[in-house]
């Protein structure tokens, strides 16, 4: 029954579909990299771009570029408002790490309740119409939105990793990250490099819920049960791993959706949580080559053992 | 002598004024008819239990306009559920224990579950209107649905394709949750029972974003119709990526997917698609047509809902004939008395939504409206079980 064609359709929309998992991957892998923070929050950031995107395509009829551009600068006011107003306030006062986990998914609730009470409980997209055209190359479909959601999510990631690789911000990005103290000791600005996390993973965000957003429906409450993913990918790509949370995130979606051509379809759904149930249980640290796995445990102790101890000491 | 200190005299002042005030509401309540209303007025649902209640509420006004219920006035105490069925429970038994009420209106299927035992327990009537799964039929002897349970339409439109489309093959893509579950079954038993085959049955999972493998599949039984059991959240986008698959057969779904938004969504992709109203359209009763009239004008949009609106606007009207029918034989009214002329009327003529008969089995059976897209816009197709 399963040629060839299915094979490779079902690859290709797979692989179009881990653009927005990506993102939202990136964005929380990023967040947990630099802040050592677990930001439920980023599903408000989510909500926050999505429905302005809505708001400017479908209340003020704005082009879509538009839109998009109103969507990047409220997120990222959005994004510097939770790093500014909440988080940084909250390290100041030094408060626990669960604290500050409970102050995120409060945001989120809090964001997710305003939206319902503002647009409602109807789903909606960023453009009225969600149906793409389909091009067949060689009988595979390709729609009108799965190159450009490619493109543009390539270009985002290798962008990121460029900047943490060959500027001095992002070099200072990975120098918080492996020892936030230490990286003070040499001068580096903790607070702007948490801020810029923050900035990077809200740019991240929008771009994947504009992506969503112009082909799915979005429910106020759509954002939470999206970071699901995103979670998953980060722990099994290796927390503090951005490239462990990518590779997780296009992996996860092509194995959920290729996994129908030898299970059953009620099974699909839960192999996410097979797979995250197997991942916190036997691969805490994520599924690594060897070669890296000692530098990466001992980097985890480290983390775990400053977040238990002096919570203060971080600012 | 017995000499009250100035604590106990106000003391007894204040249960004399208690007892008067007492007094007072049960004289007043005499005057009226009372029953209640607990729906979600805030919350997640609150943009449809707004609009429904709204509905009975011009309902109530217009039934009291015309004389109320042999001149008595009718009186609906709306509570808020937030579809809660916790706060549900609180609501039915205030509903019951303070304000005494014979009968209360609610729905949501978890609410109305939740709340059934209070109903029975104090033996007062509960009318869902509006929730739709298949247990409510089984809650008890003083729980009755106005509104056909989720079998009646899907398993009209099973029987349309089979009988009167002759479609042969048939495929299942259903959501993978109760409500997916059960409909998917029922429409496969009717759909084999009027000499269709089921050639494919696929589900999806509640948060799933991409549905090409269960389509592909699909795809692959060559099926002569699709039956979609979605929600209203991913009805539009399992229907957009069937027609990118290549799927051109006609596509039927039920009320989830009967909304303008839909045509807008998807454009020329819509066309085709079948979809279920359980209660008649605009086009179909100058009543339906005069009340959305009247929503454009006073609220400027059509309600969220429109049908499950319809029902909540007929809900106070056999409320009242109920009690109508008890004032004239003058039976005190009471939750035992309220049911039980209930089920020697049995038939009632609403004004929205026809003739509702109250079925041995706690349901109604009612006429499946099929609307199918046509030409960029719901047309009728056909009617089931008139």
């Amino acid at each position: 029954m399963f040629d060839a064609t299915i094979v490779l359709q079902i690859l290709w929309t797979s692989l179009a579909t881990a653009t927005y998992y990506v993102l939202f991957a990136t964005a929380f892998a990023l967040v947990l990299k630099v802040t050592r923070l677990f930001n439920f929050a980023q599903a408000a950031i989510m909500t926050i771009a999505f429905y302005t995107a809505f708001v400017g395509v479908q209340w003020l009829k704005w082009p879509g570029w538009a839109a998009f551009v109103l969507m990047m600068v409220v997120t990222l006011a959005a994004s510097y408002a939770l790093e500014r107003i909440g988080f940084e306030a909250l390290r100041r006062r030094g408060v626990s790490v669960m604290f500050v986990f409970v102050f995120t998914f409060i945001v989120s609730e809090f964001i997710a309740y305003l939206a319902m009470l503002i647009f409602g409980t109807w789903p909606q997209t960023v453009f009225p119409m969600i149906f793409w055209p389909v091009t067949l190359v060689g009988n595979i479909a390709i729609s009108a939105w799965d190159l450009p959601a490619i493109g543009s999510t390539v270009a985002a990631i290798a962008a990121l990793f460029a900047f943490m690789r060959f500027t001095r911000l992002g070099q200072f990005m990975v120098g918080v990250a492996d020892n936030p103290d230490l990286a003070e000791l040499y001068g580096i600005n903790r607070r702007l490099v948490f801020l810029l996390a923050m900035l990077i993973a809200g740019a991240l965000v929008a771009l994947g819920m504009f992506l969503y957003g112009t082909r799915a429906q979005v429910l106020p409450q759509t954002a939470l049960s999206l970071m699901l993913f995103a979670v998953a990918a980060t722990i099994i790509g290796g927390i503090g791993n951005l490239g462990g949370a990518v590779a997780a995130a296009v992996i996860l979606g092509v194995i959920q959706n290729a996994s129908i051509l030898v299970i059953p379809s009620e099974w699909q759904g839960f192999l996410l949580y097979v797979f995250l149930f197997l991942a916190i249980v036997f691969f805490p640290n994520g599924l690594r080559l060897p070669r890296r796995r000692e530098r990466f445990g001992s980097a985890t102790r480290k983390i775990a053992g400053e977040e238990a101890s002096t919570p203060e000491s971080r600012g | 002598m017995v000499v009250f200190g100035r604590g106990a005299r106000r003391l007894l002042a204040t249960v004399a004024c208690i007892s008067a005030f007492a007094l007072c509401g049960s004289a007043l309540a005499q005057d009226a008819f009372r029953f209640g209303l607990a729906m979600p007025l805030t919350g997640s649902q609150a943009l449809y239990g707004q609009d429904q209640v709204k509905a009975a509420e011009w309902a109530v006004a217009e039934i009291n306009k015309a004389g109320g219920v042999n001149g008595k006035k009718l009186e609906m105490l709306v509570l808020d559920t937030q579809a809660d069925p916790q706060l549900g429970i609180q609501m039915a038994n205030r509903l019951v224990s303070v304000e005494k009420v014979p009968a209360f209106v609610t729905a949501w299927s978890a609410v109305v579950k939740a709340v059934a035992p209070v109903a029975n327990d104090n033996k007062v009537v509960e009318l869902s209107v509006g929730a739709n799964s298949p247990d409510i039929a089984k809650l008890g002897d003083y729980v009755y649905t106005t509104f056909p349970l989720a079998d009646i339409d899907i398993a009209a439109v099973a029987k349309y394709a089979a009988a009167s489309m002759g479609k042969k093959k048939a495929a299942i893509v259903y959501i993978n949750n109760e409500t997916g579950i059960v409909a998917a079954d029922v429409y496969k038993k009717v759909f084999t029972a009027n000499g269709g085959q089921v050639v494919a049955t696929e589900t999806y999972d509640p948060k799933a974003t991409d549905f090409t493998g269960p389509l592909l599949k699909v795809r692959a039984a060559n099926p002569d119709i699709i039956h979609l059991q979605g929600l209203v959240s991913d009805t539009p986008q399992v229907i957009a990526q069937m027609r990118q698959l290549g799927l051109t057969q006609p596509i039927s779904s039920y009320s989830a997917a009967f909304n303008p938004k839909l045509i807008e969504q998807l454009g020329a992709a819509a066309e085709g698609v079948i979809a279920t109203s359980l209660a008649p359209g605009a086009d179909d009763s100058d009543k339906v047509k005069a009340y959305v009239a009247r929503w454009q004008k006073e609220v400027n949009r059509e309600p969220n809902g429109l049908p499950y609106t319809q029902y909540l606007y007929d809900a106070p009207y056999m409320v009242a004939a109920i009690f109508k029918s008890l004032d004239d034989k003058k039976i005190p009214v009471n939750g035992e008395s309220f049911r039980k002329e209930m089920l020697a009327i049995r038939s009632f003529d609403l004004p929205l939504t026809g003739k509702t008969a109250l079925g041995e089995d706690h349901t109604v059976v009612k006429p499946v409206y099929l609307m199918e897209v046509k030409g960029g816009k719901w047309t009728r197709k056909a009617v089931v079980g008139e």
